[in-house]
């Protein structure tokens, strides 16, 4: 288990880098900036990056962005990508409308 | 009613298709979901020959692989659903299918999962504007849809998808301005990299993109140069103008199914797989993983994986006895581990290979450049000289591919029992000029020479799959391997045949100095 503050001390504080405008989640507009200062606010995993900025909860369920913010995640918690604790699995694995997912009558459709 | 198979497979692709086809002539009843509306994953956007041996199919052209597999998938009584999205998968093996407005309930006594991979993205300024494209999308656009995706393109990435996209996007009309990668070193087959290397795409490696401009469309890219740490060199910059930029660094599994039905995974800079054994056996008995979504390779091994798992289940449900079970995996496992030899198998990775198994010297041209340095080209078995016309074949690099050695009616080209040796030409036999090697190498590696025709001249013939077809009698440029103008030519002959499969051989006539350097035929 990390110690968040004993980890924050030693990435030190948010430092605003050139390319920080960058979008990194197309689906819901989050960028580089906002991912980096999530990791200085504590978030260290996926889930709770996805939780706090909603990266990766779009149309395309961070398909694209999935690797692209871990790998921010990673180089500014200094350890490698492989390190960064994936994101929960969770159906449907694909959006699906909610009228849709209203029908599903389960056993019935069995 | 629950609706009850045998086995469920996730995907349509060459690995769940050829599962489905394995379990399904051991006799189980598999069912296939597929969200695309059309089956065959990845390999009807695939218009190249593969590589490998016969029993890869090699020299046949991914979409034909399709068809045979669509085929034997029909005959065996694989029922195939499409336009139906898995949505979850659940214990019991239970599964929830989107098929239309419905969510409808299945359950296998077995599942596989075969869903393949998805393209990676890389972040640059202005990587959000229209036009920046995975190289997946340029393929599905050109290849299934027949839409061009630009005229002038410029593609990150120098691995085969890189380098096979490269040479289709010029397939279908358009001007490929540069082929980029942030590594030291090509990363795809030097054949792929030769074929666009000849027709004049400059390669920068150690290069990446600084910037994409336009407003409402791609109107050019900044690239420069990279030092050690991937950081960029000022005063390197390029600009090209191109309203395309294609991305191809890369593939990740799309695992998420089995992490959701709780199968052990693991993260490794390949992607996120699940912990599986050589049949695609996850650690929840009854579920298995074949194909990309179990590691990136290729649809050659995909394939080969799929059936393994299709037997591996097969002998889970009982259909199968463990005897019959290990014979037909070894006789697989054989298949697939010839996929995995050579200078790009998963052990040499990431690594420079500086001789071949042969003990020639890498052409360090051909990694950096695309292409084999004139005063290289000679070191290599392929290449030899003789009086009338005879083979040149440009195979530098170890490769599991030998569709050449059973090409020629006469037998004079030899690759062994060793899938990866490079080829070698047999002095003694006679060249007939028949041009069977020619089209049958998958990397277009082979020309044939004369090097004298009289008056000054030698013919060079080499594989040609670009349209409009230049005609008999046509002059032109000769390109060298570097690309550059090497002298002047004239179209002299053209061969098509059903035999070379939509390769035409293309002859013409350069001085008889120029032989041994002019690799391709430009129109003036």
């Amino acid at each position: 288990m990390i110690d968040i503050q004993e980890k924050l001390k030693e990435i030190g504080p948010y430092v605003e880098a050139a390319d920080d405008d960058v979008l990194v989640c197309r689906c819901e507009e989050v960028t580089k900036g906002e991912i980096r200062q999530a990791v200085h606010a504590g978030m260290f995993t996926m889930e709770e990056i996805r939780r706090y900025l909603r990266s990766g909860m779009g149309l395309c369920q961070g398909q694209t962005c999935g690797k692209l913010v871990k790998g921010i995640v990673a180089r500014e918690l200094k350890v490698s990508p492989l390190e960064i604790e994936p994101a929960t699995s969770r159906a449907p694995m694909r959006p699906t409308e909610m009228r849709i997912m209203a029908q599903d009558g389960g056993g019935a459709n069995e | 009613m629950i609706k009850r198979y045998d086995l469920i497979v996730v995907g349509a692709g060459p690995a769940g298709l050829s599962a489905a086809i394995e379990a399904a002539k051991n006799g189980l009843k598999p069912i296939v979901f597929d969200e695309n509306a059309k089956p065959g994953g990845q390999l009807f956007k695939q218009i190249h020959k593969f590589f490998g041996s016969k029993e890869h199919k090699a020299k046949i052209r991914g979409f034909n692989i399709g068809d045979e597999l669509l085929r034997e998938a029909s005959e065996n009584g694989v029922e195939v659903v499409l336009n139906a999205t898995v949505i979850g998968l659940y214990d019991g093996k239970e599964v929830t299918v989107k098929i239309g407005e419905e969510i409808l309930h299945y359950k296998g006594d077995s599942v596989l999962i075969a869903t393949g991979a998805s393209e990676n993205m890389v972040t640059f300024k202005g990587w959000t504007t229209p036009g920046v494209i995975g190289a997946g999308a340029a393929q599905t656009m050109m290849n299934l849809h027949h839409i061009k995706p630009g005229n002038k393109v410029l593609m990150l990435g120098s691995g085969n998808v890189g380098l096979v996209v490269s040479y289709q996007l010029m397939q279908a009309g358009c001007e490929v301005v540069a082929l980029v990668d942030a590594a030291p070193r090509i990363g795809g087959y030097g054949v792929h990299a030769a074929k666009i290397a000849r027709c004049g795409v400059p390669f920068y490696l150690s290069h990446t993109i600084v910037e994409v401009t336009g407003a409402e469309a791609v109107n050019g890219v900044t690239i420069a140069k990279l030092d050690e740490n991937f950081k960029f060199i000022e005063g390197t910059e390029k600009t090209f103008e191109v309203d395309t930029v294609c991305v191809a660094v890369g593939l990740s599994p799309m695992s998420q199914l089995l992490k959701q039905a709780g199968c052990e995974m693991k993260d490794t800079p390949g992607g996120f797989v699940p912990v599986c054994d050589d049949s695609g056996a996850t650690s929840i008995p009854g579920i298995y993983a074949a194909g990309d979504v179990a590691g990136i390779e290729e649809a050659s091994s995909a394939m080969i994986e799929g059936r393994m798992s299709g037997a591996r289940i097969a002998n889970y449900l009982g259909y199968l006895d463990e005897d019959a079970l290990q014979a037909r995996l070894a006789e697989l496992e054989q298949a697939l581990s010839s996929l995995r030899k050579g200078m790009f198998a998963p052990e040499n990775r990431g690594k420079l290979v500086t001789k071949t198994e042969e003990g020639i010297d890498t052409s360090m041209s051909l990694l950096e450049k695309g292409y084999v340095a004139d005063d290289e080209i000679e070191k290599y078995p392929g290449v030899t000289k003789g009086s009338g016309v005879h083979p040149v074949i440009e195979c530098t690099q170890n490769i599991p591919c030998n569709p050449c050695q059973d090409a020629c009616p006469k037998g004079c080209i030899s690759i062994g029992s060793n899938i990866t040796s490079l080829p070698v030409v047999k002095g003694d036999v006679a060249c007939i000029g028949c041009g069977m090697c020619v089209a049958s190498c998958s990397g277009q590696a082979i020309f044939l020479v004369e090097d004298d025709i009289g008056d000054g001249y030698g013919t060079v013939t080499l594989p040609y799959e670009f349209l409009p077809l230049p005609e008999v009698g046509q002059k032109g440029i000769a390109l060298g391997r570097d690309g550059k103008e090497v002298c002047k030519a004239e179209v002299i002959n053209v061969r098509s045949s059903t035999a070379f499969d939509h390769t035409h051989l293309l002859t013409m006539k350069v001085s008889t100095d120029m032989v041994m350097k002019a690799r391709f035929f430009k129109a003036e």
